[in-house]
């Protein structure tokens, strides 16, 4: 594929200076009565009651955290209140604007997003689509309750009080809540009617959103989605690596036919003026006005703007015209939506950080007193009708309040594994059979004429070791596995850093770009945070992503994404949601102490989250093919010095035919009778070479088993191993300490206890810096360093053939945890 | 007089690749600079410029086949 943007010196260097967009303020100005003339009485109305409907909910949360009751109802509430007293002109103006098709991804602080939301939709949604989406949701039971607690004749009122008691059930922990008592407050979603995830991360709904948008893009949605989040989180940097991905030229110059134009996604800011109690103006931000960001990120400045967040009509009003703006692909957009919160940060909150006269001038501004006084102006309503109406949704909210406090709690003690069952589902697709839309056919690649001259084994007719360019390498597996998935599933995307022309930092997609449009496999701009938030909202939205961070030592760059976003949504969305992603983490060398780090331990620590680690061209293509293929995340590690590995276990090479191997099964690479060695990644080659050795020199023999996958792990055939040898020596390159290999070392002390003739070992690297090339063989396990362990501890009648340089005191180091 | 198109010495651990595509065939005009050839290695394809302005005389490796770093690719007639 040609380069087709050039980058030369005369377009540069030339003398100018840059100009912004003006970014508007309060620019608003409908007179009232156009509005309702506009909007009819009906709707206006409607609008006042939904904003009382979230400020009674949110004081009864307040109250039962203030006083352990509401009303005439009492209960312990343990769990966390955000309250967005003061905004309500926000939420439901925002809702307003939106269709039930369109996506909102809230905050900590969203309950009256995702309220206002639900209202919007169902004033929208025709009768029997609300009856069929309460009818469906987790087979009918919060229905049931709403009908036999909340009885009601309209169906949209059966449909506002199952949003209230769905999500006040959920904010309880109760078994039907919204996510079943999984999510809590700062979790709950309902995606029918477009609320999808609020986040406890202060800006992690950003990252999420833009991968929403970029699947509503690619599927040709015509409705867009918002990022809910607060001023606080301007200060984060995947808030801007969001926007800045959702910003990308490519969409405008690289990206072919219904797929051009900018991501359809509204960075929504509910300007409330604290970050908990950090003031944003004047003391934690340099922006002034929060709208100035926009010209931070592309030139449309974002089409940002700053809007009053206690008019709804205004917030509408700027909603429906960005809204415009991205289905016309011209997004992304950004609102700073000023609306300041009355309440606290939450209900433990001292106001220390500022005044009553403040407080006061703001209450002053109130969005509900303002527009119900706009009502009565206007002869809609009158102080009576809005009394009689306030009155009413307090009996709303009494009423959904003490069926939600009534409502079964989720019973882990009767089911203790529920929680358990619901981390992964375990399912996958079928092997994927559609048709794609290609820039030309695959046999045009050289990479695929290439491989498809190479030899399937990687060893030739004498024996001899075949070099990566005659034989399919561990590159060439996952490639193989990567082109079918592919060439078959058009949802299934590829994106990380060089991943086009340079086909990955290590060439594992060479060749793909020669026939995948951008849109399928593209370059992103140097953001982890943003590469896995992306793909975890790309996959709430019914995509699939392959994504790669390059190096393994990055992940700490995404840490979030990957930890709480990438691994949680589908046990926090009681296995609603499903996380199709694989994430790919090359495990580095040569590069020094932060390139070359097998961070394993790490992500399979984490609840939540599948983790491989193959070591050969045949386990890399099966199992490439089974994360391609599951429903669960998966954290997939490579190793660059495997990459021109040739396949020298299976006979016949790797099949050329598409396989897949199961997530989890340890193999036997080699029989022996004497020590079981059990190896992590790239460890299994050294395992191997210690083994040939000591057969040859000892006429012992190593059983040497390779992991491929740490989560999940089936012990069955390493406890059948140590059945046979009585030693068992686990190998990783990854720092001992905390290390995979020590979970593995100590269940299978417990699971085949009876077996062990002597202690089990693991045998790592140093809990140093891994140094320079140079020095590797000094860190990382080599064979004469399991030949020492083995001869030593396992065999100490052998006679002992230290040659490497381990001569430190392991064991005193171990003991004073160093 | 003539000159040698070699296969590069493409990074200390590569011995050998494979010729992608000759853009020129044996008799062709060549400028020096000229893109000549593409070779691809397991990890990356790159271009190959001509070393010299001439005549293309003979190619040695054809497309497909590969070669080792060092080995002589084709020949450019100096006229």
């Amino acid at each position: 594929m040609p380069k087709s943007i050039p980058v030369e010196p005369q377009t540069f260097q030339r003398a100018g200076e840059l100009a912004f967009p003006r970014i508007p303020l309060h620019a608003y100005a409908q007179p009232f009565g156009a509005e309702l003339a506009a909007r009819g009485r009906t709707q206006m109305v409607d609008i006042l009651r939904h904003m009382m409907l979230v400020r009674e909910f949110e004081t009864m949360l307040g109250s039962f955290k203030a006083k352990g009751a509401y009303a005439d109802i009492s209960d312990v509430y343990k769990g966390p209140a955000h309250l967005s007293l003061g905004q309500e002109g926000a939420a439901v103006g925002a809702a307003l604007a939106l269709e039930p098709a369109d996506h909102i991804f809230g905050s900590h602080r969203s309950h009256g997003e995702f309220i206002a939301k639900g209202l919007s939709a169902i004033a929208q949604l025709p009768e029997a689509a609300l009856q069929r989406i309460m009818e469906s949701h987790r087979g009918g039971t919060l229905l049931r309750m709403v009908e036999a607690q909340l009885p009601a004749t309209a169906v949209t009122s059966t449909a506002e009080n199952f949003l209230l008691l769905g999500l006040l059930a959920e904010i309880f922990m109760k078994a039907d809540g919204f996510n079943g008592g999984m999510g809590g407050s700062m979790h709950a979603f309902f995606t029918p009617f477009g609320a999808y995830p609020n986040n406890a991360i202060v800006g992690a709904s950003a990252g999420i959103a833009t991968g929403a948008a970029l699947r509503k893009k690619l599927a040709n949605e015509a409705s867009i989605t918002v990022s809910m989040s607060g001023d606080g989180s301007t200060g984060c940097g995947p808030v801007f690596e969001a926007m800045n991905f959702a910003a990308m030229a490519q969409y405008d110059t690289l990206w072919t036919d219904a797929r051009k134009g900018g991501l359809p996604v509204l960075f929504f800011f509910s300007n409330n003026f604290y970050a908990m109690g950090g003031q944003t103006i004047g003391e934690t931000m340099g922006w002034d006005r929060l709208s100035r960001i926009g010209a931070a990120v592309n030139a449309e400045a974002l089409h940002a703007e700053t809007v009053d967040g206690t008019n709804p009509l205004a917030v509408a009003d700027a909603v429906t015209r960005k809204r415009a703006v991205l289905l016309d692909g011209k997004g992304p957009a950004l609102l700073d939506v000023e609306c300041y919160r009355s309440g606290g940060h939450s209900t433990t909150d001292a106001n220390a950080y500022r005044t009553r006269e403040e407080l006061a001038l703001w209450e002053a501004q109130d969005p509900i007193a303002k527009f119900a006084a706009q009502l009565i102006a206007a002869g809609v309503m009158d102080q009576l009708a809005v009394d009689t109406m306030k009155a009413g949704v307090a009996d709303s909210i009494a009423a959904v309040t003490r069926a939600a406090v009534a409502a079964a709690p989720v019973d882990v003690p009767t089911d203790p594994t529920l929680i358990g069952r619901l981390m992964f589902s375990h399912e996958e697709i079928a092997v994927p059979a559609g048709e794609v839309r290609l820039l030309a056919p695959p046999e045009t690649a050289a990479r695929i004429r290439q491989d498809a001259k190479k030899s399937r084994s990687g060893l030739g007719p004498d024996g001899q070791k075949l070099s990566p360019m005659r034989a399919i390498t561990y590159r060439d597996g996952l490639f193989e596995a990567i082109l079918h998935h592919m060439l078959h599933d058009e949802r299934l995307i590829a994106y990380g850093e060089e991943c086009r022309e340079w086909g990955g930092a290590f060439g594992v997609y060479r060749g793909l770009s020669d026939i995948l449009p951008y849109e399928r496999l593209f370059n992103s701009p140097i953001s982890e945070a943003a590469i896995v938030a992306t793909a975890v909202g790309h996959a709430m939205e019914g995509g699939r992503s392959l994504i790669e961070l390059m190096y393994g030592d990055f992940i700490g760059r995404a840490g979030d994404e990957i930890f709480n976003q990438m691994a949680k949504w589908q046990a926090m969305s009681a296995g609603i949601l499903k996380l199709p992603v694989v994430l790919r983490c090359s495990v580095g060398s040569k590069y020094g102490a932060q390139h070359s780090q097998d961070w394993t331990a790490l992500v399979a620590h984490m609840p939540g989250l599948k983790v491989l680690y193959p070591a050969t061209p045949h386990d890399a293509k099966g199992l490439m093919a089974s994360a391609l293929a599951s429903e669960d995340p998966v954290v997939f590690f490579e190793s660059q010095r495997l990459y021109d590995t040739v396949e020298t276990f299976q006979p016949d090479g790797v099949p050329q035919d598409y396989y897949r191997i199961p997530m989890g099964e340890p193999d036997v690479k080699r029989e022996g009778r004497h020590a079981t060695v059990l190896t992590i990644g790239p460890s299994l080659y050294p395992a191997l070479a210690a083994a040939q050795e000591l057969e040859e020199a000892n006429g012992l023999s190593l059983e040497v088993i390779d992991a491929r996958s740490l989560v999940p792990f089936n012990y069955d055939p390493v406890v059948r191993s140590i059945a046979k040898t009585g030693h068992l020596l686990v190998v990783t390159e990854a720092s001992e300490r905390g290390s995979f290999a020590m979970t593995l070392a100590a269940n299978l002390t417990r699971f085949a206890f009876g077996q062990l003739k002597s202690a089990p070992r693991v045998l790592g690297s140093p809990n140093w810096i891994v140094p320079g090339a140079e020095m590797e063989t000094t860190y990382f396990p080599q064979a004469h360093d399991i030949i020492e362990i083995v001869t030593s501890q396992f065999y100490p009648d052998t006679q002992s053939n230290r040659r490497g340089i381990r001569n430190w005191d392991d064991r005193e180091l171990a003991r004073n945890g160093l | 007089m003539s000159t040698d198109v070699v296969m590069p010495q493409l990074g200390n651990e590569i011995t050998e690749a494979q010729i992608d595509y000759w853009s020129k065939r044996p008799g062709d005009k060549v400028e020096k600079g000229e893109m000549l050839l593409t070779i691809t290695t397991p990890k990356l394809t790159m271009e190959i410029e001509a070393p010299a302005s001439g005549t293309l005389k003979e190619i040695r490796v054809p497309a497909d086949e590969i070669a080792s770093v060092g080995e002589v690719l084709a020949v450019i007639d100096e006229a």
